[in-house]
């Protein structure tokens, strides 16, 4: 069966949003690079396009609006749409965070992050955000799934550098500056990760049509997680 | 409605040739949260036109005092079903039923059950406003004098009644003696609303009532519906799904015969079980 019009016009929202996606995480990696690199030449290019997301965001917001307005969407349709809106705020975030941890590269030495596993840690953000993409375009309930069990991997990792700069701001000749600095990074790499969840989470939201944000197992992971 | 010897064959032969089809009821869990208890029950109830088996073998509860939409693309039996209900397939020859229809557990189509009695209780609203060419009183009295109510001031009690609950009073109480066909489309429908809940009806039957209204009419007839909710059993055939979907409790959705998908209005629109809901809701016609 040909798709009509208006079903082409969800899928234009569909690549727009696709689109924005390879933007941020082409800045995400663009910051990794320069936390381990120590490369200035990638600094203008992540900022000049941070504010083009922005944008893009708007724009695609707006388009989703007119949509909602003007076709009264239902059933996958509707949930199409919505699962956009929601994952296109997502993205933005994602966006923000890879800007901030470029902002901290400048404060601290490269030498001194060698400490921290933030490649690892990076490459692990970077393919939950790919992957749950990639489950919103193939509709695939089992890969959005293996991004949601990924939170945890990183979320170990994150705790380990906590641990560590715990132990080592007790030591009276450290540099609190920098330790504090590499926690923000930590922190900034594993938000990404939580974001890269919730587009998993919206991602089987559309295939499903239920809404799995703080379900019970979620919620008692969220409990474990702040008992360890 | 008496069926001849041959009919009552076909009838057998469709009813073996069938496979039984899948129940349809909202979730027990629905039921019991909303207090529901079925109005008008069908089982295995066909609905023939000749040979032609336009509704097939529905299995499916009306629940009381709710609003139940039936959708569904142009003769996939949803208005026939509506009709079937008060046994206004009745008037064409070559149709018949089977299977069994119950109107609060007696057989609507029982042997010694009396057709007018069974109107009075379900009502029906027309696609095309269809007004008696009298007055407007005369219009909404006709129904109780016809069922013995003699008393002046009864009547009019009753015809002030009724113009109000269809929303109209307002607009008409100083013009009762008024020719009913000088009012305008709007008008009219809620006038042929008013003239149904006249006879104090359970159940209402809405064939496309909007259909032939512009938005402002279309609006003031779906606020009647909300303002009526809770008091009678309503079913609204419309070929609107926002409609359906603004005024509805339940869905049924229709396709060539079979009802496909009977839910509660809020999942059906958002997260239809069955793929023909989905593609007929969603616009892709194959």
């Amino acid at each position: 069966m040909a798709d009509r019009p208006v079903h082409e016009h969800i899928k234009d929202l569909s690549n727009s949003l696709v689109i924005l996606s390879d933007k941020v995480l082409k800045n995400f990696t663009g910051a990794m690079e320069a936390l381990l690199s120590s490369d200035a030449m990638v600094g203008e290019n992540i900022k000049l396009a941070d504010g083009e997301i922005d944008a893009s965001e708007v724009r695609l917001e707006e388009q989703c609006l007119v949509f909602l307005a003007l076709q009264q969407p239902v059933a996958r349709d509707l949930r199409t749409i919505i699962t956009i809106l929601k994952i296109n705020v997502d993205l933005e975030r994602i966006g923000d965070l890879a800007v901030h941890v470029f902002e901290r590269t400048p404060e601290v030495s490269y030498e001194f992050l060698k400490e921290f596993r933030f490649d690892n840690m990076g490459e692990v953000a970077k393919d939950m955000v790919q992957k749950s993409i990639q489950a919103f375009v193939n509709k695939d309930r089992k890969l959005a799934e293996k991004v949601c069990d990924m939170d945890e991997e990183l979320d170990t990792m994150h705790r380990a550098v906590f641990k560590k700069v715990s132990v080592e701001l007790r030591e009276a000749r450290a540099d609190t500056n920098q330790y504090i600095i590499a926690m923000s990074i930590s922190r900034y790499i594993e938000r990404i990760g939580d974001h890269a969840t919730r587009i998993a989470r919206e991602v089987l939201y559309l295939i499903t049509g239920e809404i799995i944000r703080h379900s019970e197992s979620s919620f008692e992971k969220l409990i474990q997680s702040l008992k360890d | 409605m008496q069926m001849t010897a041959e009919e009552k064959d076909m009838n057998k032969v469709a009813a073996e040739s069938s496979a039984t089809r899948e129940i349809f009821l909202p979730p027990e869990r629905e039921r019991v949260k909303d207090g529901g208890i079925p109005h008008v029950s069908a089982k295995n109830f066909s609905v023939f036109y000749g040979n032609f088996e336009a509704v097939k073998k529905v299995n499916a509860d009306i629940l009381s005092r709710y609003v139940t939409a039936i959708i569904g693309p142009s003769g996939c039996g949803k208005s026939t079903f509506l009709r079937a209900i008060n046994r206004m397939n009745d008037l064409i020859p070559s149709c018949y039923t089977s299977g069994s229809l119950m109107f609060y557990g007696e057989d609507v189509y029982g042997r010694y059950t009396d057709e007018v009695q069974l109107r009075k209780k379900i009502g029906m609203v027309f696609q095309k406003p269809n007004p008696f060419p009298k007055s407007i009183f005369d219009n909404i009295a006709y129904g109780p004098r016809l069922h013995g109510v003699k008393d002046k001031k009864a009547l009019e009690e009753i015809v002030e009644k009724s113009l109000q609950k269809a929303a109209l009073w307002d607009e008409v109480k100083d013009r009762l003696d008024r020719n009913a066909l000088g009012l305008s489309g709007g008008q009219q429908q809620r006038l042929c609303v008013a003239r149904t809940l006249a006879v104090e009806p359970e159940i209402l039957l809405l064939d496309e009532p909007t259909s032939a209204l512009d938005p402002k009419a279309t609006a003031k007839i779906e606020d009647l519906i909300e303002e009526l909710r809770g008091s009678y059993t309503i079913l609204i055939v419309t070929h609107n799904m926002q409609q359906a979907s603004r005024v509805s409790d339940y869905t049924m959705f229709y396709y060539e015969g079979d009802l496909v998908e009977y839910a509660p209005t809020k999942q059906l629109f958002t997260n239809p079980r069955d793929q023909v809901t989905e593609d007929y809701i969603t616009g892709r016609f194959s």
